[in-house]
């Protein structure tokens, strides 16, 4: 399912992604660099996975919502459904494999 | 109250419809409105996003997907492509993707997705809906002069605009939710800031385009819509079901017109049985029409010896239309 293309979308975001961090994280170096990242490790990393899990959740319902007959469930027509495409394209090909795994994709949601 | 006097007493409604089943003189009364107003000195548009549009046909002009063109002093008409425009914005959207991701190629599945896009239905509609925002956001007409697709389209698309107005506000609130998120796991991770969401800016954009496009539709400060009917009685009673349906998505209903009415001196003369016929039947129907409508009836229209084509005949309507002559 993965074609040559969606792994180019991947490895775009993946870039992308690289970029923001250089530019948004900027962690000093040194002994106060690693007792903040012990201390970010220890207490607050567990909690930021959760976090994060719950949001890609929430981004994956959106697509569904709005990008629904992409899977063959007709939602609204896709006028302005398409203004809201090159937004997700990164996410399309990750929000398809979960949607589409064998169990009930309505499980997945939540 | 006649046609003129609507006009007169209502300077501010500047959306003017005419609806009705097809094939019953709407678009030849958008035609002589907006050559009644031009002669009045009112800058008047007035235009058709029907794929069969006939204003091409009635002006003797083709005018089709070539933006506003003048037909004389003050009057301009105006076909829209709707097919055309889909074709535009999917290769607005492609650009677009190809932009932000730096790709050459669209990836297959989205691309299929923007290709199937244009074969669902309800596309032509909301297309063409988003085409009268952009034609009346701008705002340099004093009328504009809606030749309406059949009722069917119409009423589909008021009701879409509010199944569309409670979806966009649950995605909306789903995205704040998102957004909150987002917040929460910079200050966990320690970033300064969160990226901007284009997506709820993109929301807020369609919000607006729909709120704007159903407002015209619906605006009883702004818009006059005005019936179309024959003396017919199968049309008389798909025009009042169709009035009840408008009622209830509060598009103000302002009058009816008849038109293709024979004039009834004609029975004097030395005429056919069957047009006899059609005489007595259309009095009948008449009868009805003032019992339904009452003192709705704006208007009643002889029938055309001719077809309605070029401004001579147009201005013989116009004249009709508002008892007045004009030069």
């Amino acid at each position: 399912m993965i074609t040559k293309n969606s792994k180019e979308i991947v490895a775009m975001e993946a870039k992308k992604e690289e970029k923001k961090k250089k530019t948004t994280n900027k962690k000093p170096g040194g002994v106060v660099g690693f007792i903040r990242d012990f201390t970010y490790g220890m207490a607050t990393h567990g909690m930021a996975r959760h976090a994060l899990k719950t949001r890609s959740s929430m981004e994956h319902l959106f697509i569904l919502i709005t990008m629904g007959d992409m899977l063959g469930i007709p939602i609204l027509p896709p006028y302005y459904s398409l203004r809201l495409l090159p937004h997700v394209v990164p996410q399309i090909t990750t929000w398809k494999r979960r949607m589409l795994r064998e169990k009930d994709f309505v499980e997945s949601l939540y | 109250m006649s046609l003129a006097d609507f006009f007169k007493q209502y300077p501010n409604r500047r959306y003017i419809m005419y609806g009705g089943k097809g094939g019953l003189g709407k678009t030849t009364f958008s035609a002589a409105t907006a050559y009644y107003l031009a002669k009045k000195g009112r800058r008047v548009l007035v235009f058709s996003v029907d794929p069969q549009a006939s204003l091409s046909d009635i002006f003797e002009r083709d005018i089709f997907g070539q933006g506003n063109v003048e037909i004389m002093e003050n009057l301009f008409a105006c076909e829209v492509d709707a097919d055309k425009r889909i074709q535009d914005y999917q290769e607005e959207i492609r650009k677009k993707i190809m932009s932000m991701y730096g790709m050459k190629k669209i990836p297959e599945e989205i691309e299929s997705y923007i290709k199937a896009s244009s074969a669902e239905p309800a596309m032509e509609e909301s297309a063409i809906f988003d085409a009268v925002v952009d034609i009346v956001v701008k705002g340099d007409f004093d009328y504009y002069i809606y030749d309406l697709v059949p009722l069917g389209h119409a009423l589909y698309y008021l009701s879409m605009a509010s199944i569309y107005d409670a979806w966009l506000e649950k995605i909306t609130k789903l995205r704040e939710q998102m957004r909150e998120y987002d917040e929460a796991i910079a200050v966990m991770k320690r970033e300064e800031e969160t990226e901007e969401d284009q997506i709820y800016n993109e929301l807020m954009y369609i919000k607006d385009r729909i709120g704007t496009s159903s407002k015209i539709m619906t605006d009883i400060a702004k818009t006059a819509f005005f019936f179309v009917l024959t003396p017919e009685e199968m049309t008389i009673v798909d025009t009042e079901k169709a009035a009840q349906l408008f009622a209830r998505y509060n598009v103000p209903l302002s009058g009816y017109v008849v038109n293709r009415v024979i004039d009834r001196a004609l029975l004097n003369e030395n005429i056919p049985v069957y047009l006899k016929n059609r005489i007595e039947m259309q009095a009948e129907a008449l009868k009805i029409i003032e019992e339904t409508f009452g003192s709705f009836v704006l208007g009643t229209v002889p029938e055309f010896d001719s077809e309605i084509k070029g401004l001579e005949i147009i201005r013989n309507l116009a004249e009709v239309m508002f008892e007045e002559k004009l030069q």
